[in-house]
């Protein structure tokens, strides 16, 4: 069963570009706060599948449109051209950025984020104790978040999004998070999410990490997937360009 | 985007909103009456016995003015902000950022239940009758349509023209000047001619016809108010479905 199908697809932004600039423009440029802008394609005709239950790694360097192509499969982006069909909830961690809010307790978070992911009271009132006791915070529930560590933000973070019923999950440069134990046990939480038919895309530069986890993996170039396939494959071929580039 | 969705997670960030803005404070919810009071009692004493003298029950009329101005005002500004301080949620998440608008108005709508119950206090204070403010959430339910119609329009507009927020601040003081608020006007003035255009002084004349004068208001004054509405949250819908898709790119 495919979740995710992309097909030809495209994405362009108007990017900022200050060079070959004449001074009058400069000048206007300096008063107005507006710069001239550019056409950019960051993602170019990309075609890609990924099945239920398998965690497809991404991978390039960086601008290679990596992150656009997982915005865009969670709909945060528009795209441009192209074909993208989804099926099942999406649950995106882009950076662990999730909303938190450092003034409100741990409690008032996982209410206010899990709203953000979906999910009415009623469903967090559900899951509430099995995203504390997943962080191991339970003592903390009533703490405010500016007097967490940031390991601790990323336990809840974490714990939120995987507790939010996703069906395809898009990590961006987020899989073994926290200490050892907590990296144990992340993991075992997204395979045994993948193992109940959910489908992980993993954006990484931790190439180990794509290659110990990840069946198959894509990697971009300039906005174009220029190999694809086995992930140790695919891991070694780009290991070597790297080294000669 | 479900519209249930929508709602649950207006409120939910409505309710995490109100309690930061509670947050650390000893006064609390006092703060919400600060501005409101502070300016009922500052245009009170100036102008009670200069542009006032002539109009009935002129602290209950200032005071309704002013908290349904306030209330226009605060929403309005606070929404040329909202898309662009939520930037980094809105590249990373998924979600009816329509929720955002939402926030800013049940929040500040919160705040308003706090003024309300300082305008009773103030009627009770006159000795004023109090029957009449029970159909106040008649005029304030089409104002905050109005309002969020204003809303959704600047918080789309502002994403791509960054300018709207400082001509927003400037035009929304003209209008607090424009709109009589502390003082009246005369009929087939200029400045009532001009105030025809005013959506603000529609619903804050029928506010005082029903809080503080206990009378009908005039059929075109209400048939001005349903309009403004419904022409507000048409247009504000409209505008911001029109820009939303590419929010995440333009901030």
């Amino acid at each position: 069963m495919k979740r995710i199908v992309v097909e030809n697809v495209w994405k362009k932004f108007s990017i900022g570009y200050t060079g070959r600039q004449r001074a009058l423009s400069k000048f206007i440029s300096m008063f107005s706060g507006r710069e001239p802008k550019k056409e950019f394609w960051a993602v170019k005709g990309v075609s890609m599948t990924a099945e239920a239950g398998e965690i497809l790694g991404l991978i390039g360097e960086n601008g290679s449109g990596k992150s656009t192509l997982l915005r865009l499969i969670a709909g945060i982006y528009a795209k441009d051209k192209g074909k993208i069909e989804t099926d099942g909830r999406i649950i995106s961690l882009i950076n662990l950025n999730i909303g938190l809010k450092d003034r409100l307790t741990m409690r008032d978070n996982i209410y206010m984020c899990c709203s953000l992911f979906g999910l009415g009271k009623r469903m967090v009132d559900e899951r509430f104790n099995a995203i504390v006791e997943f962080t191991e915070l339970e003592e903390y529930v009533n703490t405010k978040l500016y007097q967490f560590s940031a390991g601790m933000a990323q336990r809840l973070a974490f714990s939120i999004a995987v507790h939010c019923n996703p069906e395809i999950l898009l990590l961006d440069e987020v899989f073994e998070i926290g200490d050892e134990s907590f990296k144990k046990k992340s993991t075992e939480r997204i395979e045994g999410l993948v193992g109940e038919g959910a489908t992980v895309v993993l954006v990484s530069h931790d190439l180990p990490l794509i290659e110990r986890h990840c069946s198959r993996v894509a990697w971009m170039d300039r906005g174009v997937v220029v190999r694809e396939g086995n992930s140790t494959r695919i891991v070694e071929e780009y290991g070597r360009h790297e080294k000669k580039g | 985007m479900s519209l249930k969705r929508t709602l649950e997670l207006s409120l939910a960030l409505a309710n995490a909103e109100f309690k930061l803005r509670n947050e650390g404070s000893y006064l609390g919810i006092l703060w919400y009456m600060a501005e409101p009071v502070l300016t009922f009692l500052l245009l009170a004493g100036v102008f009670s016995k200069s542009l006032g003298q002539d109009i009935q029950s002129y602290p209950l009329y200032l005071l309704v003015g002013i908290i349904m101005f306030k209330l226009f005002q605060k929403i309005t500004t606070d929404c040329t902000k909202i898309i662009r301080d939520n930037r980094f949620i809105i590249k990373s998440i998924k979600f009816p950022t329509e929720a955002l608008v939402n926030t800013v108005i049940l929040k500040t709508l919160y705040s308003h239940v706090f003024e309300v119950l300082f305008l009773i206090g103030v009627v009770l204070y006159y000795g004023g009758p109090t029957e009449g403010l029970v159909f106040y959430p008649i005029v304030l339910v089409p104002f905050v349509i109005f309002t969020a119609g204003v809303s959704f329009t600047l918080a789309a507009l502002t994403v791509y023209f960054t300018d709207v927020e400082y001509i927003w601040i400037f035009l929304s003081r003209l209008l607090w000047l424009g709109t009589p608020i502390f003082y009246t006007i005369e009929e087939h003035g200029s400045i009532f001619l001009l105030n025809l255009l005013n959506p603000n002084y529609y619903f804050i004349t029928i506010a005082r016809d029903l809080a503080v004068y206990n009378r009908i208001p005039e059929p075109w004054m209400i048939a001005g108010m349903i309009g403004y509405s419904a022409l507000s949250i048409a247009a504000g819908v409209i505008i911001f479905n029109r820009f939303k898709p590419k929010f995440s790119e333009q901030i």
